[in-house]
């Protein structure tokens, strides 16, 4: 267990920094002790082996503790964004082993839970120490939601080679993660989807430029990056490694690719990480398996994925399990393909999910919802470019006798009902949808 | 300039309660960068992002003084 570690480092560098988040610091002996509290506090409440813990996923410290507390007493932990409210989890039936219930959006709409047993969360720390270069003496920056793979699974192998963790609220407000940038006394890395890359770029792309010598490497992942970026964020930080990773909460972390061709010569480490591409396609290379992980091409040109890091399965659905997860090997939906070098490449989706900033989203689950509201007859959700995110929810709407779209209404109405990232950003009428011949609404025709 | 900016921004993130004295705190990352953006388009100034304080988008009243000052300096 990832705890293990914990205790290791607490007893060999008991006054190493662990987590620093904005109002606290904690050592590794600190942390041990308020995690051995909390353990025992969680245990008069009733906390057993076997139950699954909802906790909210605030970025804190204060998170890290009832999550390690809760894996002590051998129960899983679902992070959950802090506003959600609605899963409800039947504690009875959750494996043994499972470490983490990380819910992810579903193809038919509907949340699932993915359980990771412990095994497997060793197993992507391990992946990410040798393939990025964990080391002691590096401060990791989380900017992200701890709910979802892309930031809590860097607490793994930050903790697991006995660094420290820095936990800023989010970007939103630059400053704080330019300061944590600062107040770490050597190098230091972090994880950034693209839209928040972006964002750096356009608005802080000085501030970037001055700490450019202090970061070791950055990994981005979860949503595509455009080329653009990629040459604009080498040119910024020349030095850096920088990291796209393919990973999901159902394959876990699995292939990784420094496409930073100048950081190669500043670093020795990692090299094989580092194997360049067709330049032409760098913008779609994830690089190479990592050394717990392997992936294959299937027939439909899709991407199958096997090793240590894979899902356990689905909480409480044998059935979409099979379906995903059969005979070692999960299934996505990912099309790719298998350059000479032996890297992974990407090519889009076979489903009609639409990947907002790095989170999924199905748009059916959009619709529903707005089918819902009173004054929605129909209506149809689809990607839509943006110049941050890459790609936005544009939500088309016939309304009831056509009265005038009342947009503020239907935002509001959505966002009572939705998680903020499933939120369309853009509002549109019509009077009639397209639908194919056999009554389909068809997407492809509203598609920009 | 209040109401120009309030209109401006109430069409791109019509859930954001532009009344609010807690705006920077019903905002996300998206909704931050969405106000830098347009902002800098509208009035044509130079916002970066450590003008993204809590206190420069604490409210409507404090953005519409970001802007200002930010005029000025163009001046």
């Amino acid at each position: 267990m990832l705890e293990e570690y914990i205790a290791v480092w607490a007893n060999e560098h008991p006054d190493k920094l662990a987590v620093i988040d904005k109002d606290q610091t904690l050592t590794y002996s600190q942390l041990l002790q308020q995690v051995e509290a909390r353990k025992r506090q969680l245990a008069a409440d009733g906390l057993r082996e076997g139950m699954a813990m909802p906790l909210a996923a605030t970025t804190d410290a204060d998170f890290l503790i009832s999550y390690f507390a809760a894996h002590l007493l051998g129960a899983a932990v679902a992070p959950l964004a802090p506003q959600t409210s609605n899963i409800k989890l039947q504690t009875s039936n959750i494996k043994l082993q499972i470490s983490d219930l990380l819910f992810t959006t579903g193809t038919t709409g509907k949340s699932k839970g993915v359980m990771l047993s412990h095994d497997a969360i060793l197993a992507d720390a391990d992946n990410l120490v040798h393939a990025h270069g964990f080391t002691p003496d590096l401060t990791f920056i989380l900017t992200g939601p701890l709910n979802h793979l892309g930031s809590l699974s860097k607490i793994w192998p930050t903790l697991m080679i006995g660094a420290t963790l820095h936990i800023v609220e989010s970007i939103k407000d630059p400053n704080p993660f330019f300061q944590a940038i600062d107040r770490a006394p050597g190098k230091v890395a972090t994880f950034l989807v693209p839209a928040n890359i972006k964002m750096l770029l356009t608005f802080s792309k000085k501030q970037l430029e001055q700490r450019a010598a202090k970061i070791d490497f950055l990994e981005t992942g979860a949503a595509p990056i455009s080329e653009a970026d990629i040459h604009e964020l080498c040119n910024t930080l020349p030095t850096t490694r920088l990291f796209n990773t393919y990973a999901s909460t159902e394959t876990g972390i699995v292939c990784t690719y420094n496409f930073n061709p100048q950081s190669s010569m500043f670093n020795v480490q990692c090299s094989m990480f580092n194997v360049q591409c067709s330049m032409f396609n760098v913008q779609s290379c994830v690089g190479k398996p990592m050394k717990n992980s392997s992936v294959f091409i299937t027939p439909d040109g899709t991407v199958a994925c096997k090793g240590k890091t894979l899902m356990t399965g689905y909480y409480n659905d044998d059935d979409l399990t099979r379906e995903v997860l059969r005979d070692g090997v999960v299934y996505t939906h990912d099309q790719g393909y298998i350059d000479e070098s032996g890297c992974l490449h990407l090519a889009g989706r076979t489903d009609d999910i639409i990947n907002v900033g790095g989170y999924k989203v199905n748009p059916i689950e959009v619709e529903n919802t707005a089918l819902t509201c009173p004054f929605v007859a129909d209506c149809v959700c689809v990607p839509a470019p943006h110049p941050v995110l890459g790609t936005t929810l544009h939500l088309i709407v016939v309304t009831r006798d056509n009265e005038p779209l009342d947009k503020r209404a239907l935002a509001t109405f959505l966002a009572s009902k939705l998680d903020h990232y499933k939120l369309p950003q853009r509002f549109s009428q019509t009077d009639k949808l397209k639908r194919t011949f056999n009554g389909k609404l068809d997407r492809k025709a509203y598609c920009e | 300039m209040k109401e120009r900016i309030r209109t401006l921004l109430e069409d791109l993130l019509p859930l954001v309660n532009f009344d609010s004295d807690f705006l920077f705190a019903e905002l996300d990352s998206l909704g931050v960068t969405t106000i830098l953006m347009a902002l800098s388009e509208e009035f044509n100034i130079q916002l970066e992002g450590p003008d993204a304080t809590p206190k420069n988008l604490k409210s409507l009243d404090a953005i519409v003084k970001m802007v200002e000052e930010k005029l000025a300096q163009n001046a």
